[in-house]
């Protein structure tokens, strides 16, 4: 039974493992970028500009906001062939300008609606995959609750980050309990994550108080 | 009990490989869960925060909301005049006030009497409010819950991605900055020692690449495949 259990717990450990490790790795790669604010420049940036005319507009335009705006938006940018993330949509109304950022990882839209002649311009950068994966660690995030995840794609992406770390949590327990069968390996394996316990606690009390 | 501490060929009989990669494969293994059991902590506080960040309508983990907030006015001594360049001038309101933190520049100094500034370490907020005409400095500070302090770690880099103005200034940012790095850097020898450990054995080859494959598959959607299909 207990053997059994055993190559159980094993089993997961590995197949699991397998399947997250390419979500470990661009959480884990982006960090850098993240932490020293830095992107690499792999294959160069390119932006590019289009026209579209004659868009369809909500009739309520005016008195939308946040998320119903962002639904009521998305016709406009199907007819537009934009796709994507929808950012925090500007309404300028001095100058009657719609300013609509879309985001798919690695590629930023912004598109501006002239409110008077229904007319977008349309600008793409195509940013490439450093700024895709930081997009993506950075993903659903903690701000602007109401308006995100307001495309599939990011939606599943959600998903995919929380079971990301669900995993993790198994792994790393279960990691716990395949270390601790290895009678040979206790001593070093305690004095290890005693350390590591005292420097992570270490360091957290000097940053707070 | 069969491991993944014993060296090919199981245990009581000869390897059937050479000495060096015998015991490449053995370290390899013991480091995986070395670094595993010392970066535990660090891995669980970044997953646990990263999901939290992701959930912010979760309401138990409000901290904003319940902030304790306390504002004081302090007089300021004569050094602080005298140093040039926002940041040494911070710097020294700073050591007056015995506050400790990263210096977070939000405003632009527009008259050289006034002078705003954040301080933030990872619990704390302060906003600085200096008046070198007056000779004085008001103090709002924020103190928030434990749930406040665990998101705040897991972003407190110093610096920010879309301004260039905000560096690291406090050697105890520079200390977590470089933390996180290792900790990345550990989780990325994991995979990889890991993905060797599966390689070494053969009848597990085919579903690990199957299930590898699904991961890789899904991962490369969001990662480049969005860009190819959209």
């Amino acid at each position: 039974m207990r053997v059994r259990f055993y190559r159980l717990i094993r089993d997961l450990h590995l197949y699991l493992g397998l399947f997250i490790s390419p979500f470990v790795l661009v959480f884990a790669i982006s960090v850098f970028f993240l932490v020293h604010s830095w992107l690499p420049r792999i294959v160069s940036e390119t932006t590019s500009t289009r026209t579209v005319s004659a868009l369809p507009l909500p009739d309520d335009l005016a008195t939308l906001s946040g998320r119903p705006l962002i639904d009521a938006l998305k016709p406009t940018l199907k007819k537009a062939g934009v796709r994507g993330e929808v950012g925090f949509v500007r309404h300028m109304v001095k100058e009657e300008k719609l300013i609509i950022p879309v985001t798919i990882p690695g590629r930023e839209t912004t598109v501006s609606i002239s409110l008077a002649n229904r007319e977008a311009t349309i600008v793409t950068r195509e940013a490439g995959l450093a700024n895709a994966l930081v997009t993506l660690h950075k993903s659903p995030g903690q701000h602007g609750p109401d308006i995100r995840m307001n495309w599939f794609y990011m939606r599943a992406w959600r998903w995919m980050a929380d079971a990301t770390v669900y995993l993790i949590l198994f792994i790393s327990v279960s990691g716990i309990y395949l270390w601790y069968v290895l009678r040979a390996e206790r001593r070093v394996g305690v004095v290890l994550l005693f350390a590591g316990a005292l420097s992570f606690f270490a360091m957290a009390y000097a940053l707070v108080h | 009990m069969p491991s993944f501490i014993e060296p090919r060929g199981g245990p009581g009989k000869p390897p059937n490989v050479p000495r060096f990669q015998a015991g490449f494969e053995r370290w390899n293994r013991k480091l995986h869960f070395y670094s595993g059991l010392f970066l535990l902590f660090f891995i669980w506080l970044f997953a646990f925060s990263g999901l939290i960040l992701n959930h912010p309508t979760w309401s138990f983990t409000e901290f904003w909301k319940n902030r304790k907030q306390t504002n004081y006015e302090r007089e300021i001594a004569g050094p602080v005049l005298e140093v040039k360049g926002d940041l040494a001038q911070a710097r020294q309101i700073m050591t007056q006030l015995a506050i400790r933190g990263e210096i977070l520049w939000t405003t632009t100094r527009t008259d050289p009497n006034q002078f705003e500034f954040q301080v933030r370490r990872p619990g704390h907020f302060f906003f600085i409010k200096a008046d070198f005409a007056r000779k004085r400095v008001t103090v709002q500070q924020s103190d928030v819950n434990l749930w406040g302090v665990i998101k705040a770690l897991h972003a407190f880099t110093g610096v920010q991605m879309d301004d260039p103005r905000n560096q690291r200034d406090w050697a105890l940012t520079t200390l977590w900055a470089f933390s996180i790095d290792a900790i990345a850097i550990g989780l990325i020898f994991m995979v990889l020692s890991s993905l060797y450990m599966w390689l070494e054995i053969p009848q597990k080859r085919l579903p690990g690449a199957v299930v590898l494959g699904l991961g890789s598959l899904i991962c490369g959607l969001f990662c480049v495949g969005l860009r190819w299909l959209f």
